[in-house]
């Protein structure tokens, strides 16, 4: 997975003696010592797999960082630039390169960013049925609900998207989904089933009009819900009578709600569910699901 | 048995001659060949953004040929996770001083490195140090290419008037 892109000082130890599956995160900050997070755990990264010893910790360096962020650009930063003013760098496999640095600001707008100092490597992870014990709530006889999916960083509400996108299309259910892709991070692996058509690297607003316009979806699926233009874009696309699966940060519903951003489409009662995960019990364990009233419906 | 053998030396002297004239010529098409290959990576850069292994890929024969295999030895680096050598970068090239091999090694080396603006700006600075070459090879190639030449056939002429 990122083969070619991570040097062999790290790479072969991961790949030999921890292994990619287990990874949640890679972190490697400028002359500190790289950090594996496996299962909500931290140990440091040593040639012989991971460890708690920091004597024995790969540290990381500044060109080590630069020739990473490098590779992963498919040796291309220009192309990739308007990603990198995000702040993120996503590779062909849909690993997801979080990027911090000196940020260039012309007339209040990122120009780029360099001299990067950390990246914080995601792995995903591909979990097969783990949307399953929420497909009901989501699914009923009149439809799909729209469906709001509530979790911390890292708890696995983008893979509780793709799963659900592929289930969908196991089941052979006659929907047409447009998926969002804004960070490239939806479509991996082995794809989103037969019935998704996906947008990728666009910003919602775009996204939603243009993909509503030319493929006439009946379901959007999107990932990170956050500014007023996606609350915007949420707005339209439910006025266009398109379903929306989509999933923001959060700690849990009492933080949710407090979202200032959310007010208006809370109030419209847009949404009809809300699935609420958290890493309790690792990644993507379901807390609970809540009607449009807050109510509690499910709970585990 | 003698005349096969003033043949033979008209014809090395000849050869000889037309060898370093070639030089002068294979230098000539060189520096026009990495002007046109890094024009062509400015406004591609520029409009498509394509990534740079496919830009490279997608070279003109032509000009493929007349780079000398540099343009290989670069995609062998981008592909194989390597780190960019003078070694690796110009095998099998031998027509380059090394003050040429460190101007065109620093723009290989700087190539994917920065955004659209900067890789652009980049790529301008140093076509006119590629400009600057090919004038120089050019009166080199008028000077001396042709000059290269004809010294081989006289001095081949020369040593089979000597020897009969």
């Amino acid at each position: 997975m990122l083969n070619g892109i991570l040097p062999d000082q790290i790479f072969l130890p991961i790949k030999n003696k921890v292994g990619f599956s287990s990874i949640n995160e890679i972190r490697l900050r400028a002359n500190k010592p790289i950090i594996l997070s496996i299962m909500g755990q931290k140990f440091f990264l040593s040639e012989n797999g991971r460890t708690r010893s920091l004597n024995e910790a790969i540290i990381a360096s500044f060109s080590m960082i630069e020739e990473i962020i490098f590779r992963a650009s498919e040796c291309s930063i220009y192309s990739v630039n308007e990603q990198i003013k995000k702040g993120f760098i996503v590779t062909p496999n849909g690993v997801r390169l979080g990027l911090a640095g000196n940020v260039i600001e012309e007339n209040g707008f990122v120009k780029t960013m360099n001299t990067f100092s950390s990246i914080n490597i995601r792995i995903p992870h591909e979990v097969k049925n783990c949307s399953l014990k929420a497909y009901s709530s989501i699914i009923s006889d009149f439809g799909i609900n729209n469906t709001l999916v509530i979790s911390p960083p890292g708890a696995g509400k983008t893979t509780f998207l793709r799963d659900f996108i592929c289930q969908l299309s196991e089941r052979n259910l006659p929907y047409d989904v447009l998926v969002l892709d804004e960070r490239g991070e939806l479509n991996i692996g082995n794809g989103l089933g037969n019935f998704a058509d996906i947008i990728s690297f666009a910003s919602k607003k775009v996204g939603f009009e243009n993909g509503i316009r030319s493929l006439a979806p009946n379901l959007i699926v999107t990932d990170e819900l956050s500014e007023w233009d996606d609350m915007e874009a949420i707005k339209y696309a439910s006025n266009s009578g398109v379903k929306i699966l989509a999933s923001t940060h959060s700690d849990n519903m009492e933080s949710f709600l407090k979202k200032f951003a959310f007010k208006e489409i809370i109030d419209e009662k847009i949404f009809k569910r809300f699935i609420v995960l958290s890493m309790k019990e690792g990644p993507g364990t379901l807390e609970g699901i809540y009607d449009e009233n807050f109510n509690r419906i499910m709970r585990w | 048995m003698k005349w096969l053998f003033l043949a033979l030396m008209f014809g090395l002297c000849v050869f000889v001659g037309y060898f370093f004239s070639m030089k002068y010529k294979k230098r000539l098409n060189f520096y026009s060949a990495l002007i046109l290959f890094a024009q062509k990576l400015d406004v591609e850069i520029n409009f498509s953004r394509e990534r740079l292994k496919k830009l490279i890929e997608n070279i003109d024969e032509k000009t493929k040929k007349n780079l000398l295999g540099i343009d290989n030895n670069f995609l062998a680096y981008l592909n194989d996770n390597q780190e960019l050598t003078y070694e690796l970068l110009f095998k099998n090239c031998n027509i380059l001083k090394q003050d040429e091999k460190e101007m065109i090694f620093l723009f290989f080396k700087s190539l994917g490195r920065t955004d659209v603006i900067g890789q652009t700006k980049e790529i301008q600075n140093f076509l006119k140090r590629f400009d600057d070459k090919l004038n120089k090879c050019l009166s080199d190639n008028k000077k001396y290419g042709s000059l290269c030449f004809k010294l081989g056939i006289i001095a081949g002429l020369f040593i089979v008037v000597i020897l009969i």
